[in-house]
């Protein structure tokens, strides 16, 4: 017999996980796929959304129900929490204002960080580009791992549970407004990059001298995709921290931020959402499958099945390159309103052939 | 005597001086950033604690041992993952993803190496540190009269390379123009698995010295890569004299300034002294993207052009 209720909590597992690294995956495809903008940086997003998350939500629930008199924030983390969720489970309004109000405020910071940190390399080369972001994407951890108020260093802070007055249903709810924000961003992300703004983006990519030469400004395209795909990515941050109600700064490596929705954006192929959606679904469903199944391995093996992941992961980048480096799903002509997509085939199939 | 203090900035700043020369000869010749660079730095780390702890010999027998595996390593990386990648048309940033993948499966086989000797020996596989291995001579650290030796045979060994030998001239061939060295006869695939097998081997020295003066850990070669990207790009990346002048730079102000800091902020400071490199990496690449090749060039060519004015009014 297969136990129900342990199948609706896998289902919504990969779900929810599917959901967050999707936004990540497709934030990334604008920027590298779209726009050739190799973002190596994304941790440094993410990391930021959930340290806002981390930081802010309890806070600011503290102060709206004068919560907490007398206690501090993170040494008495964990009975701040529990009396703002007392609250909270039955003030769905307040529960869902503070939810907007925190997204809001971990995308217009994270506009600034995407800003700052790329501020110094936009103009150079992308390999300076890529060196510059991961040196910031790190930098960013480092601090969230040692500034104690921030996230608590080492240790980590509890986030409010905003959708206490769901009740039962919280689990399935909340997966469901994060599979619908996942859901928004992708159609924003493909509204445009079917627009003439992901026309410019195209350019900005196949060839900056044409587009400098036809009055593009490219520094300030790429400058604001890359803010664009900060704002994109901390929303992910935000959500996996609602997701998990705890932040803990350690959590925002390179390998699990950066270097995972670059995989799934290269399985499933570089400049299309399709393709990036289809990656992080195989992604996502190989490392759960790990995950599920490692038990029936950690009896065998003197180490941890982590490590085995991290390398067949690797192993899997590297092969999907060399075997199939257009992905699972290629990049199709863009398709611009009012044209035909036959006839657009037709004409870059043309203009292969010359 | 020599303040503590100055030892340990000199070990660190030779140590960056190891891992940045090579770091800078990759991208040189493969013309991308190798961000698996420093982590070929924990398997030297690695060779040296099993030298010591399990053969229990001396830890600086590890050091040849380690310079071979770095380089195989180097060699077989440069051979396999990124000539094949090459070969299936992988674009600059393809190729720099790939090392990343590189990063995380060596770092994965280091963690399973810890593991494994922690749980079958019993030993304590991270977080370590050798000093008390280490010879003095003379109130100095061996690893310090190491370090600095190495470093110098490495810059003296670096210049005569690439100003005497046939070598070093078809090495700067290539850096140069691969497609016009190619056209006169050099063997660029060779050179360039040549140039990874000795960046792989220095990153791998560098590592088997460093457990004998600092903490050794799988993640230690990803912490320092930061600052050996710093010194690289201090260097003006395409430069290998540049390298070791950046090498010596950041070693020196990141342990220098973090001390001076903490004297008057306080120690809470020594948490972000990963902060310095990148302070001073996005200084560079704002006011001079290419380092030390850039004011220098940029002297020079002013001086030229002075020379010229002078001439003309002559």
């Amino acid at each position: 017999m297969i136990d129900i209720g342990l199948l609706t909590n896998v289902i919504i597992d990969i779900l929810t996980f599917v959901a967050i690294y999707l936004i990540l995956a497709v934030g990334l495809n604008l920027q590298y796929g779209y726009t050739g903008v190799p973002n190596f940086g994304l941790a440094l997003s993410a990391a930021g959304g959930a340290y806002m998350t981390g930081a802010l939500t309890g806070r600011i629930a503290m102060t709206i129900y004068g919560v907490g008199e007398g206690l501090d924030f993170m040494s008495d983390n964990i009975k701040i929490t529990e009396l703002i969720n007392a609250h909270l489970s039955h003030d769905p309004l307040m529960g869902i204002l503070i939810f907007v109000l925190i997204i809001a405020i971990a995308m217009v910071i994270n506009a600034g960080l995407g800003y700052i940190a790329s501020h110094p390399a936009i103009k150079l080369r992308a390999d300076y580009l890529m060196m510059t972001l991961m040196a910031m994407a790190e930098a960013v951890r480092l601090i969230g791992t040692n500034y104690y108020p921030l996230v608590g260093g080492t240790f980590w802070v509890l986030v409010p549970d905003l959708f206490a007055w769901m009740g039962d249903m919280k689990r399935v709810g909340v997966c469901l407004i994060i599979f619908a924000i996942s859901i928004i961003v992708f159609l924003a992300v493909q509204a445009m990059v079917t627009s003439p703004y992901g026309r410019l983006l195209r350019a900005v990519r196949d060839n900056e001298v044409t587009a400098e030469c036809v009055g593009k400004d490219v520094v300030k395209t790429r400058t604001r995709v890359i803010i664009i795909g900060s704002v994109i990515a901390s929303l992910a941050g935000v959500l996996y921290s609602f997701h998990l109600q705890t932040v803990l700064a350690a959590a925002f490596t390179r390998t699990d931020w950066t270097f995972w929705p670059w995989l799934m954006v290269m399985v499933g192929g570089p400049s299309n959402n399709i393709g990036a959606a289809a990656g992080t679904l195989v992604v996502i469903l190989a490392r759960r499958m790990i995950i599920y199944y490692k038990h029936y391995f950690e009896a065998y093996i003197p180490f941890e099945v982590i490590w085995l992941e991290q390398i067949m992961l690797g192993l899997a980048l590297i092969l999907i390159m060399i075997l199939r480096p257009q992905g699972l799903i290629p990049e199709k002509p863009t398709r611009v309103r009012g044209l035909p997509t036959k006839l657009l085939q037709k004409l870059r199939e043309e203009s292969k052939e010359t | 005597m020599i303040p503590p203090l100055i030892k340990d900035a000199v070990m660190y700043a030779n140590l960056l001086v190891l891992l940045s020369t090579g770091f800078t000869l990759t991208y040189l010749t493969a013309k991308i950033p190798n961000f698996a660079h420093a982590t070929f730095a924990g398997i030297g780390i690695y060779v040296t604690f099993t030298v010591l702890r399990i053969w229990k010999l001396n830890p600086y027998i590890a050091a040849p041992l380690a310079f071979m595996m770095g380089a195989g390593l180097g060699a077989f990386l440069y051979v396999v993952v990124i000539g094949t990648l090459k070969k299936y048309g992988a674009t600059l940033v393809s190729l720099t993803i790939s090392t990343l993948a590189i990063e995380i499966i060596v770092l994965a086989i280091i963690n399973i190496y810890a593991d494994y000797v922690r749980n079958t020996m019993g030993l304590i596989s991270r977080m370590f540190m050798f000093r008390y291995a280490d010879f003095e001579f003379m109130d100095l650290p061996g690893v310090l009269i190491v370090s600095t030796a190495l470093a110098g045979l490495l810059i003296l060994g670096f210049h005569l390379i690439l100003t005497k030998t046939k070598f070093g001239i078809s090495m700067r061939a290539t850096i140069e123009d691969t497609a016009l060295a190619s056209v006169l006869g050099v063997n660029v695939e060779l050179v360039s698995t040549i140039s990874w097998f000795l960046t792989g081997g220095l990153a791998g020295l560098a590592g088997s010295l460093l457990p004998l003066w600092l903490q050794g850990s799988p993640l230690t070669g990803e912490r320092i890569l930061i600052s050996v990207m710093a010194s690289s790009i201090l260097g003006g990346i395409s430069s290998i004299y540049g390298a070791i002048l950046g090498g010596y730079l950041i070693g020196l102000t990141e342990v220098l300034a973090t001390v001076a800091l903490m004297d008057t902020l306080g120690a809470w400071v020594s948490a972000y002294r990963l902060l310095i490199p990148l302070t001073v990496m996005a200084m560079v690449l704002l006011k001079a993207p290419r380092g030390f090749v850039g004011i220098i060039e940029g002297i020079q060519a002013r001086g030229l052009s002075l020379r010229s004015i002078v001439r003309l009014k002559r």
